[in-house]
């Protein structure tokens, strides 16, 4: 075919209305997603007992802010790495606050803990439950996230992919923050950490083979 | 590069994307020789396929067009996407085949010590070129001396005996081919193809 010729039928092609944009696509696909994984905390696990009491306590409550406080600029970084040629985010230095807050916190409470509780708060008694159920609740957002950034056009699948794991992991912790009754930083601090990373790392390999255009 | 183009670009997507079939027209015309331009460039290991890429980027820039945020400039836009295409289509491009030569050995034909007289025959088509030809074609040619040192040899600058060579070698050939196939390829270039090979073969 010649050149010319593709122009043409191009052409022809646009249509009238104007593209939804990427960030509009997102949020849809996202709030779906979300919806789905609520669905899945409504069935599966439900709010602790005395929420509303226990987020009272900061230490409680950054157990749900600090999540969210990485899953926003993570989305936001992810989002631009979605357009060819746009500079990075500067929201990508933001995700850095979460993580180290958190180890703060974490080894703050080692400190002020008893040597014979520590292994007990650590370990917890739900690490069996927490780890999965982060990722599940993760995976729906994140196949939304997804779907809406194929339409994008990144130069970084993988890490573009991995951006999105971040973002869809930590609002998936953020979520179930709310059913889980391991209040001890160092207990959030590490295993919350370790299933928001995994969900980065699926979202990473998802998004090299998906995210290629 | 320019702003006066990128500010005719943003312009012209802008409208596109509002739904402007002309103004769409007009900005894929325009790009087009820009991204041809650095095809060129990119692609030179991939001959044959750059207007494929070219076609192939104008597609990505078709189904990507939202991706441009109004208020970016252009053409980082644009070459980003050329760049991605470029690279993508170098990762895409048939692998290369290696064939040892040694599971061959007993389909291809041993070549033997070569034509004997083919020595002589040179020899002959030589003395019929002009003495100085001549010369210059025994020792660049046959020799293989340097232009430098025959130049020096024969007074004349290195330029001159390149040029003096390549004549007297053109000669040599239209001697060989007759008058009808002047345009052969020089003996010793790599055939990319064989297939047209009767097509251009001497009677």
């Amino acid at each position: 075919m010649k050149t010319d010729d593709l122009i043409d039928s191009l052409t022809a092609d646009l249509p009238a209305a104007p593209p939804r944009s990427i960030e509009m696509r997102a949020v849809q696909w996202l709030t779906l997603g979300a919806g789905l994984a609520v669905l899945i905390f409504g069935l599966f696990l439900g709010f602790r007992p005395a929420l509303a009491a226990a987020l009272g306590d900061p230490v409680v409550a950054a157990k749900t802010v600090l999540p969210l406080a990485l899953a926003i600029p993570a989305l936001i970084s992810c989002l631009r790495l979605a357009h060819p040629g746009a500079d990075p985010s500067r929201a990508r230095y933001a995700m850095w606050l979460p993580p180290v807050i958190a180890a703060t916190l974490g080894i703050g409470a080692y400190l002020v803990t008893r040597p014979a509780l520590r292994w007990d708060l650590f370990i917890g008694s739900s690490i069996d439950i927490c780890g999965r159920a982060i990722v599940a609740l993760a995976l729906p957002m994140l196949v939304g996230l997804l779907i809406a950034l194929r339409r994008g056009a990144p130069m970084h699948p993988t890490r573009c992919g991995a951006l999105a794991g971040l973002a869809a992991g930590a609002f998936a912790a953020a979520l179930y923050s709310l059913f889980c009754t391991e209040d001890s930083p160092m207990f959030y601090a590490v295993w919350y950490s370790l299933a928001i990373g995994s969900v980065g790392a699926i979202g990473a390999l998802l998004g090299r083979k998906q995210l290629r255009w | 590069m320019s702003d006066d183009r990128d500010s005719r670009w943003a312009d012209l997507l802008r409208r596109a994307n509002k739904g402007d079939p002309v103004a769409y027209g007009l900005f894929l015309r325009d790009i087009t020789p820009v991204i041809r331009g650095i095809v060129d460039r990119r692609a030179r290991a991939l001959p044959h396929e750059g207007e494929d890429i070219v076609q192939t980027i104008l597609l990505a820039v078709h189904s990507k067009r939202a991706t441009w945020r109004d208020g970016d400039p252009v053409a980082p836009w644009l070459f980003a996407i050329v760049r991605y295409k470029c690279v993508d289509a170098w990762r895409r491009r048939p692998p290369h085949v290696d064939t040892p030569v040694e599971d061959l050995a007993d389909v291809l034909v041993d070549p033997g010590p070569g034509d004997v007289t083919a020595a002589r025959d040179l020899d002959r088509l030589i003395e019929g070129l002009d003495p100085r030809s001549a010369t210059i074609l025994r020792a660049v040619g046959v020799e293989g001396a340097s232009a430098r040192v025959t130049g020096q040899r024969l007074n004349m600058s290195e330029g001159a005996v390149r040029v003096a060579f390549h004549r007297a070698l053109a000669r040599l050939r239209r001697t060989v081919a007759g008058p009808q196939n002047t345009d052969e390829d020089p003996p010793g270039r790599r055939h990319d193809s064989t297939a047209d090979d009767g097509g251009t073969r001497r009677e």
